[in-house]
């Protein structure tokens, strides 16, 4: 489909409005984060500013595994087994860390899993066991050369190798899927078995009681239960599958480091997600991170790829380019000051626009509009009132 | 070896230094956190925003004194410009913070407090990449400290004067009169007038106090305002300190801080935010000597930052003069 458009007349605008499948698999793991995220804050209303944390645990677990630093586990540990393995050190972390949390609610909350965070974002990045340089962090060392394989787990002839530039190519009815494609596909298997899974648990009876310990914890205590252990219980599951979106990322890109897993930054992009795509609406986090990508690199996205940079740049012409507007500013110059790096301008932007106007978020608004969830409300639409 | 540090760290001339440093820090700590505090306490907004428009003060003082200052200036004269640059930056920031409360801020009140933050997280990023983009503009290399900024400081406050067997650095004493002047302005305006009764009024209960005929929105306005205004005023003292100086990340790198600060003072109270900064200013006063003189641990002091805050919050969840039924808000 891609490749088609790619190779139509349209080619040049195809580029510059999709974005990559780079860009698409990054979608995939950080939105599984997203929705993560989104299970415990979304849901119990109980906003975990250090959710990042988790995801650091499993991408770090991950590259340790992989490069033999854990105990118990091999270098040769399957890559499905060590992100199991990464969830469940997350989930270890998340009691731990919410027996002490769950004492305090709405801002406190926020700050303590902060700070919590915060801890381990400092204290990993000054061990020097989980790589030679800790303020780089760890990378996947030459005994993983050729990428982590993803799927059935012992049997190897469902299994597919993923990776930045490492992964397998397959030939499939006749077209070649590239390393990338594969991963995209391999991921998203796994990002859509935790989707459903976490799905699941949202509307099992557990589910209920969480949304009832958002709408008023005080009446779910009076009705009788046990709001505490419930809220410890969701923000395990939640750091379990924030670790396996780690362990996804670390396994794709073969490094990760302080910044970008443990930073609280991390954690404030899984929130943009959440609010952009609908707070408390599950997949809605996976779709608020896609069109946050495809805002970033839609217009600012120099060199490589899409974007309204290269196309406007092929578009205008070296002379337009260079002619100048005001003093020595070119039209040039213009537009890469505006466009060239500063996607964070515009994501901020907005967002606060969304905040402001769009309270519910893409998937919340359309969910309103239609009066249900999509898988409701559309064969109704379709095939009229049935029953 | 510890042993042996241990007894350097208790000689009178190491410990009076140590507690210069952590006076002059808890000075700065108060000087960030005061404006979040303000805010925090009357509204309940965690003004995420804080670290940003501190980061914007610090360039738009250190722009007002690269614009006065020549290399023949006197040094009293620039400790003269330097004032009359707190002041500016101040009022300017004060109209931006009124400016942002009315516009984006107020059409939030109804709404769950979780929105606020989210709005002021926002904003963030929208005034980080905004300061990125005029600093492109100008050339000005934006993540390390801008150095002509830095230049502008006298060259005394780069030396140290004994006091006794204790040496401290002139900065270190500038900073710490500049700490006691914010404390003793913001209490006398919070005790001694009026305004300051309705903003104390206020954040006891709202409802009652709008009942009681005090315009509670205008009173938002006018704290988001002078929380705004505190931020770029701490800005501009940080421009000059060699730990900090003007950069585009000091923008994350104060507002964690000022959370941890305001957080374990409890919520909104002055006097907490007051004695919490002496704490941390003295923890990581204490944790950075330590670090250079015994233990070899890169980032002991940061860490210990947010122990302070994770152990205060479990010891006493409401933070250390916070009261109990507010914590849940």
């Amino acid at each position: 489909m891609y490749h088609t458009l790619l190779n139509s007349p349209v080619s040049a605008e195809t580029q510059m409005l999709l974005p990559t499948v780079e860009t698409m698999v990054g979608v995939l793991y950080f939105g599984l984060f997203a929705i993560s995220f989104d299970f415990i804050s979304g849901y119990t209303g109980y906003l975990s500013f250090g959710h990042a944390v988790f995801y650091g645990t499993g991408a770090y677990t991950v590259i340790l595994i992989a490069n033999g630093k854990l105990p118990l586990l091999g270098p040769g540990t399957p890559f499905m087994l060590s992100l199991v393995v990464g969830g469940l050190v997350a989930v270890v972390l998340a009691i731990l860390v919410g027996l002490v949390s769950f004492r305090l609610s709405g801002v406190y909350f926020a700050m303590i899993t902060l700070g919590f965070a915060q801890v381990l974002y400092v204290f990993v990045r000054g061990w020097d066991y989980v790589a030679t340089n800790p303020r780089d962090g760890p990378a996947v060392g030459p005994s993983h050369a050729e990428g982590f394989q993803i799927g059935v787990p012992g049997i190897d002839q469902l299994s597919l190798s993923i990776g930045v530039l490492t992964g397998d190519e397959v030939a499939l009815l006749g077209s070649v899927l590239s390393g990338t494609e594969v991963s995209y596909y391999m991921i998203g298997l796994v990002v859509l078995a935790c989707y459903f899974a976490m799905q699941r648990v949202i509307h099992s009876p557990f589910g209920r009681v969480l949304i009832a310990i958002r709408e008023n914890e005080e009446r779910a205590i009076a009705i009788g239960y046990n709001t505490y252990l419930y809220k410890l219980g969701a923000f395990a599951i939640s750091g379990f599958f924030a670790a396996v979106a780690g362990g996804l990322f670390a396994g794709f890109k073969r490094s990760a480091s302080p910044e970008n897993a443990f930073y609280f930054l991390v954690t404030g992009d899984a929130l943009l997600a959440s609010i952009i795509g609908g707070f408390g609406t599950l997949a809605g986090s996976l779709y608020g991170h896609l069109f946050d990508e495809t805002v970033r690199e839609f217009l600012s996205k120099a060199g490589q790829g899409g974007g309204l940079l290269p196309y406007l740049r092929a578009l205008l012409g070296q002379k337009t380019l260079d002619a100048t507007l005001v003093g020595d500013t070119t039209i040039g110059g213009l537009i890469d000051l505006l466009l060239n790096g500063h996607a964070s301008l515009y994501v901020g932007l907005v967002f606060v626009l969304f905040v402001l106007y769009v309270p519910d978020g893409l998937l919340g608004t359309l969910r309103a509009r239609v009066g249900g969830t999509f898988a409701e409300a559309l064969p109704e639409r379709l095939w009229g009132e049935s029953e | 070896m510890i042993l042996e540090a241990l007894a350097e760290f208790l000689t009178l001339g190491e410990l009076g230094g140590v507690i210069v440093n952590g006076l002059a820090k808890s000075a700065l700590y108060v000087m960030i956190a005061s404006g979040l505090t303000l805010i925090f306490g009357l509204m309940g907004v965690l003004n995420f925003a804080h670290g940003s428009l501190t980061m914007v003060g610090a360039y738009l003082g250190g722009l007002l004194m690269v614009v006065t200052v020549t290399g023949g200036t006197a040094p009293l004269a620039r400790l003269g410009l330097f004032f009359v640059a707190i002041v500016v930056v101040f009022a300017l920031l004060t109209v931006l913070g009124g400016a942002i409360e009315t516009t984006i801020i107020r059409p939030l009140y109804d709404r769950p407090p979780i929105y606020q933050i989210l709005l002021t997280f926002g904003l963030t990023l929208v005034i980080e990449e905004l300061v990125r983009i005029v600093l492109g503009i100008y050339d000005l290399q934006p993540l390390s400290d801008w150095q002509a900024a830095l230049a502008t400081k006298p060259q005394f406050l780069r030396e140290s004067v004994m006091l006794g067997p204790v040496s401290a650095g002139w900065m270190s004493l500038f900073q710490i009169l500049l700490g006691v002047v914010t404390v003793v302005g913001i209490w006398t305006f919070l005790t001694k007038t009026r305004y300051g009764l309705y903003i104390r009024a206020g954040s006891e209960d709202a409802e009652m106090a709008s009942a009681l005929g005090i315009d509670v929105r205008q009173v938002f306005t006018v704290v988001f305002a002078l929380g705004i205004g505190l931020a770029g005023a701490a800005g501009t003292l940080l421009m000059w300190d060699p730990t900090w100086g003007a950069s585009v990340p000091l923008a994350a790198e104060t507002l964690l801080p000022a959370f941890i600060v305001v957080i374990v003072g409890g919520l909104g109270t002055f006097r907490g935010t007051v004695v919490a900064a002496l704490v941390v200013g003295m923890a990581d006063a204490v944790t950075t000597w330590w670090f250079q003189n015994a233990i070899q641990f890169t980032g002991l002091p940061e860490l210990v930052l947010f122990l302070v805050l994770v152990v205060t919050l479990i010891v006493r969840p409401q933070g250390l003069f916070g009261v109990e039924e507010v914590g849940g808000h």
